[in-house]
């Protein structure tokens, strides 16, 4: 077998990403398509965010610190309450740094915390009951909001003390607060989202599409009987397409902080490798998609048919609570959720790499595990 | 002898169908060599393996003695390639295209600069070497085909019906143009179904039918074989005179099926 070296290999993928990127400058069209989208897709959402949602069994973690009598009586009323109102579902713990985590990984969406000493505040007189809420989650956090309070406000009803439920000694204060210090707007949900799928979306249909395009002019042919590596040509195209889902993102992510005033608390690198991350594992796809497809229409049927619905299934755009069982259980399996939950998490509310590990590690091994699929496929296709 | 071309019992089926069945053709070095059929005849499928595009099924072809498939990068080297369908970027330049060939077959900087301004100058589109290869007409297009298929010295060159679509001002250039390439030591194979063309341009001639060479032999040879006067009289011989409803690409979806029997065909039932 004839071998190429890694330098010319690596020179022969610029080159290609290089008449790519051209290619696509020149087509005035689609540059403009290119940087239009993300901006009306950002206003439309700008202001049309929040939306009214249904949302039940919405889980929450109960953090009781106070193990004593009356502040254990408290806590097992408070969750009484809440298992009942159908909204919300109590996991119970005394350890709050995991009850963090699970906000941060959304797995909670509000923590409730007894604090030690509550029942020796109440005896004398009057406590403080914390709540963290995931506000970044607006049709969430209203809901869950409202209903922590009014459970707080039936606590001393008649109807609970008849239930077995002793009232309480003093006065309870109820204390709401974020996760991050400072406001958050609702926008702030939905921002991370809109920049991770318009990097990672553009590696998905993009390359398919320069590929079936290629074809159908029949340019692949005259790159195919150039002298050099299958894989060139495959991570040329490929390069070309992470730069236009870079440059997408950076256009989302600027009109995110300019005009509607989102806020990056996390660290930058580690969002930088979630996103890198993600359009990688979709190029990879894409690479996928095309061993499979020849035509460009093909091409645009399919990934349409692929990409919108992970698009709303990945959580980019709404809670995915707001979804029924069944199709959070396919959000589950798709890995868009996954970049998703990861950047958000890592962009407002400053997870640490502990919280979003699971993600990074789970996006690594999706993307090597597509890559080896799609690269002997492409090399199949090829030469048939 | 030594050959420019050869390949042994050449075939190519896809899933089973049969395109190129068995071909063994000899191309003499410097000469110009006609493939001759009627469409859906294996013509380009034969030549698609030999210039490293698809994997023959069983069989072997070289190029100037390299296996196309055990070295296909050594035959991509000294092969170029002209394909009816113009491998050429539409929104890049006459020059960004024959650049951006060039790099990929390791030629660069001043060379590079060289090879582009003297095929173009050849090609007559120097004075359009800035525009975008979109805005020209098919004459122009395929003079730079051409251009391109040459920007890296190949020692072979296979144009697959190079004439098709084109004014008649624009066939005379390029039948004139490549009768040039022979005299520059360049070994020509033209595949077509112009009768007038195969007779003008080819010293040696395959006619093909059905995925199978019919017969092959100098042009003055098969006529006098055939008692025949034009080449067109030859073809009719072997090939028959019934019309040709041949399906071509891939079939598939209810309602069709493959007719195995006969090679390069297929059946509507």
């Amino acid at each position: 077998m004839e071998a190429t070296s890694l330098g010319s290999g690596i020179r022969h993928a610029l080159l290609i990403a290089r008449k790519d990127l051209t290619e696509f400058y020149r087509v005035r069209p689609r540059l403009v398509t290119m940087i239009l989208f993300p901006i009306i897709l950002m206003l439309l959402f700008g202001y049309m965010f929040p939306s009214s949602g249904s949302v039940s069994h919405v889980p929450i973690a109960v953090v009781v610190q106070d193990q004593s009598p009356q502040g254990l009586a408290i806590a097992q009323r408070f969750t009484y309450l809440a298992q009942s109102s159908g909204l919300l579902d109590v996991e119970t713990t005394d350890s709050l740094s995991w009850a963090q985590q699970q906000l941060i990984m959304n797995n909670v969406y509000a923590i409730v915390i007894f604090p030690r000493g509550l029942g020796a505040q109440l005896s004398s007189g009057g406590g403080t009951v914390e709540v963290i809420l995931d506000q970044l989650n607006p049709t969430l956090d209203s809901a869950v909001r409202g209903e922590i309070a009014q459970i707080f406000s039936q606590m001393d009803a008649p109807a609970q003390i008849s239930a077995g439920f002793p009232a309480s000694p003093g006065t309870l204060d109820v204390v709401f607060q974020g996760l991050v210090p400072g406001a958050t707007g609702s926008f702030e949900f939905l921002a991370p989202g809109i920049v991770a799928m318009t990097a990672i979306v553009g590696g998905l249909s993009g390359l398919a599409m320069t590929f079936s395009r290629e074809r159908e002019l029949g340019t692949l042919d005259g790159l195919l009987m150039a002298p050099i590596s299958r894989l060139s040509i495959l991570f040329g195209k490929g390069i070309a397409q992470i730069v236009r889902g870079a440059m997408s993102s950076v256009i989302v992510f600027v009109i995110s902080v300019a005009l509607f005033g989102v806020k990056v608390y996390g660290n930058p690198l580690l969002m930088i490798v979630v996103l890198l991350e993600g359009i990688l594992a979709f190029t990879g796809m894409g690479m996928l998609f095309t061993s499979f497809v020849s035509d460009q229409e093909s091409a645009q049927l399919i990934i349409m048919m692929i990409q919108f619905p992970m698009i709303f299934l990945s959580g980019a755009l709404f809670p995915l609570l707001q979804l029924p069982w069944w199709l959070r259980m396919i959000s589950y399996i798709l890995p868009l959720t996954y970049v998703v939950s990861a950047f958000r998490a890592e962009m407002v509310l400053n997870a640490p790499f502990s919280a979003i590990a699971p993600q990074v590690y789970g996006l690594a091994i999706f993307t090597v595990a597509v890559f080896a699929l799609a690269v002997p496929l492409f090399q199949r296709a090829v030469t048939r | 002898m030594s050959y420019a071309v050869e390949t042994e019992n050449l075939t190519k089926a896809f899933n089973g169908f049969v395109v190129v069945n068995g071909v063994s053709i000899r191309v003499r070095r410097g000469t110009i060599f006609g493939l001759l059929g009627p469409n859906g005849a294996g013509k380009s499928t034969l030549l698609r393996m030999v210039c490293t595009l698809l994997r023959p099924t069983s069989g072997r072809a070289y190029v100037e003695g390299f296996d196309v498939e055990r070295e296909p990068n050594s035959v991509r080297r000294i092969i170029g390639v002209v394909q009816e369908k113009l491998l050429l970027y539409p929104v890049l330049t006459a020059k960004e295209n024959l650049e951006l060939f060039g790099r990929l077959y390791g030629i660069d900087g001043e060379e590079l600069r060289r090879k582009v301004r003297d095929l173009l100058e050849e090609v007559k589109l120097w004075g359009f070497r800035d525009r975008p290869v979109g805005t020209f007409s098919t004459g122009m297009r395929q003079r730079l085909n051409i251009a391109r298929a040459l920007i890296h010295d190949p020692r072979v060159i296979i144009l697959d019906e190079p004439t098709n679509t084109l004014d008649p001002q624009s066939v005379r250039w390029v039948r004139d143009y490549v009768k040039g390439l022979k005299g520059r030591g360049l070994t020509v194979i033209v595949t077509t179904h112009d009768m007038h063309e195969a007779e003008e341009l080819s010293e040696e001639l395959a006619i093909m039918d059905r995925g199978q060479v019919l017969d092959v032999g100098p042009v003055n040879e098969l006529k006098s074989k055939y008692h025949a006067s034009t080449v067109e009289d030859v073809f009719l011989e072997l090939t028959g005179r019934e019309l040709r409803d041949e399906l071509s690409g891939r079939i598939s979806g209810r309602g069709w099926r493959r007719r195995r029997s006969g090679p390069g065909s297929a059946t509507l039932s």
